[in-house]
């Protein structure tokens, strides 16, 4: 247990810094803005509790907005995504179930199941996100442009982090 | 109640989703008053030293653009004061202090923590009231318009960057003098939109744009940017995209520009309107 808190520290400090340093950085036109941080989530065991998935996602959302001085922007995103874990993880369940303790990784359950599921979480937190940030439905297409191609861009960065994590 | 605990241990996880949401967007509505709340200060000690780290690192980088541009202001601040120390050698009379009225105060700060690739765009200076910076106050680069403080602490200060949907500036197009209203296109750190100018004013492109000194924020005749193109979207005004002149991707060592008489026009003004 003492070991897979330090683990998963490790890994959000990582995701942190990750997100800080460099994704925050990158701005390919004006419609995409990765935020790769998310994978935290993504990354947290399936049998947990949906209560302590909400907590866990509130105070993510919490630390990326100090680090973004964007009070509650992020922390919205991720509580809602973090409410939508466990319908998504339940609506696209393998034939078998999920084995118990198991972290859903593309390893255990295959790249398309992996992707299927990345997308959907990502696509959740983007759609919130980017629509707080501009708080308006005016130009409701762009801003939605901007949540399809960030998403896209998201999800290929957390599928090459799940490749890099494997190979370590 | 019976009924009442089975409802809520039923719905415990939607109560926990609502009530963590309810803060999260209790955060975004107080918006700017979370960088004043003691527990955030606290942690904003810790962060704005990483930021520092980061800002330093950057402004190595830079180091050769920054002595750049600092040498070719010299020479044109050099050749101003030769230019007014020709004035005086020819001028017989004092020139009296009470006569003499400076409006604008300017001083130096140094981008600490900057964005671009937001909606709302902000950044962060390194001197805050201590160092005489009130919320209000305007903020250029060497190469023209780069945003408004709205918040100060003692020792740091934030300030909207031009690229930030809420922003909007008067601006002019020097050649003709027309003005109208200038907002960030939310697409590119390098362009911005000019609207409200009507469809019989003649300009063209590469037409300087600069601030009209309307609002009591920005000096008159502060450089923005220049025009790239324009489109007639169907009305009687043009929308004008302006290249900025400030490059917000490198911003690193800005002006804030502080009114003296602001807060006189502001009274005066208030009078009347």
């Amino acid at each position: 247990m003492i070991n897979r808190i330090i683990r998963y520290s490790i890994i959000f400090i990582l995701l942190l810094l990750l997100q800080v340093l460099l994704f925050n950085n990158v701005q390919f036109s004006g419609y995409v803005n990765p935020y790769v941080y998310v994978m935290f989530i993504l990354l947290i065991p399936v049998d947990i509790a949906p209560w302590l998935l909400l907590i866990i996602s509130f105070f993510t959302g919490f630390i990326i907005d100090i680090f973004t001085s964007s009070p509650g922007m992020h922390t919205s995103a991720t509580v809602l995504s973090g409410f939508a874990r466990p319908y998504i993880l339940r609506l696209i369940s393998p034939r078998d179930g999920y084995e118990t303790n198991s972290e859903p990784s593309m390893f255990f359950y295959g790249i398309r199941w992996y992707l299927i599921y990345a997308l959907l979480v990502v696509f959740i937190h983007h759609l919130a996100l980017f629509f707080i940030e501009v708080f308006r439905f005016t130009e409701f297409f762009r801003t939605f442009l901007r949540v399809l191609l960030s998403t896209g861009f998201s999800t290929a960065f957390i599928l090459l982090l799940e490749f890099i994590r494997r190979g370590k | 109640m019976k009924n009442l605990l089975n409802f809520l241990t039923k719905y415990s996880n939607l109560i926990l989703f609502l009530v963590l949401e309810g803060i999260a967007f209790y955060l975004l509505i107080k918006g700017n008053n979370y960088h004043n709340s003691t527990i955030i200060k606290e942690i904003r000690g810790i962060t704005s030293g990483i930021e520092r780290k980061i800002s330093n690192t950057r402004s190595y980088f830079h180091l050769r653009e920054i002595n750049q541009t600092l040498a070719n202001e010299n020479v044109i601040l050099k050749q101003k004061v030769e230019k007014l120390g020709k004035n005086e050698d020819l001028s017989f009379f004092q020139v009296l202090d009470t006569i003499r009225r400076q409006q604008y105060l300017y001083t130096s700060a140094e981008v600490m923590n900057n964005s671009v690739n937001r909606q709302k765009n902000f950044f962060t200076l390194n001197k805050g009231t201590r160092q005489g910076i009130q919320t209000d106050m305007a903020v250029i680069s060497e190469s023209g318009v780069a945003g408004v403080v709205i918040g100060a602490s003692q020792n740091y200060s934030v300030a909207m960057s031009l690229l930030n949907l809420d922003f909007r500036l008067s601006a002019r197009i020097k050649s003709n003098g027309y003005f109208g209203s200038l907002a960030w296109d939310g697409v590119h750190s390098n362009t911005a939109i000019l609207s409200e100018i009507p469809q019989h004013v003649a300009f063209t492109i590469g037409d300087t744009v600069e601030t009209t000194g309307f609002s009591v924020i920005f000096p008159e005749g502060v450089f923005i940017g220049t025009i790239s193109s324009y489109e007639k979207p169907g009305g009687d005004f043009f929308n004008i995209n302006i290249t900025l002149g400030t490059d917000f991707r490198k911003l690193h060592y800005v002006k804030v520009i502080q009114n003296t008489m602001k807060d006189e026009q502001i009274q005066l003004e208030s009078v009347y309107q």
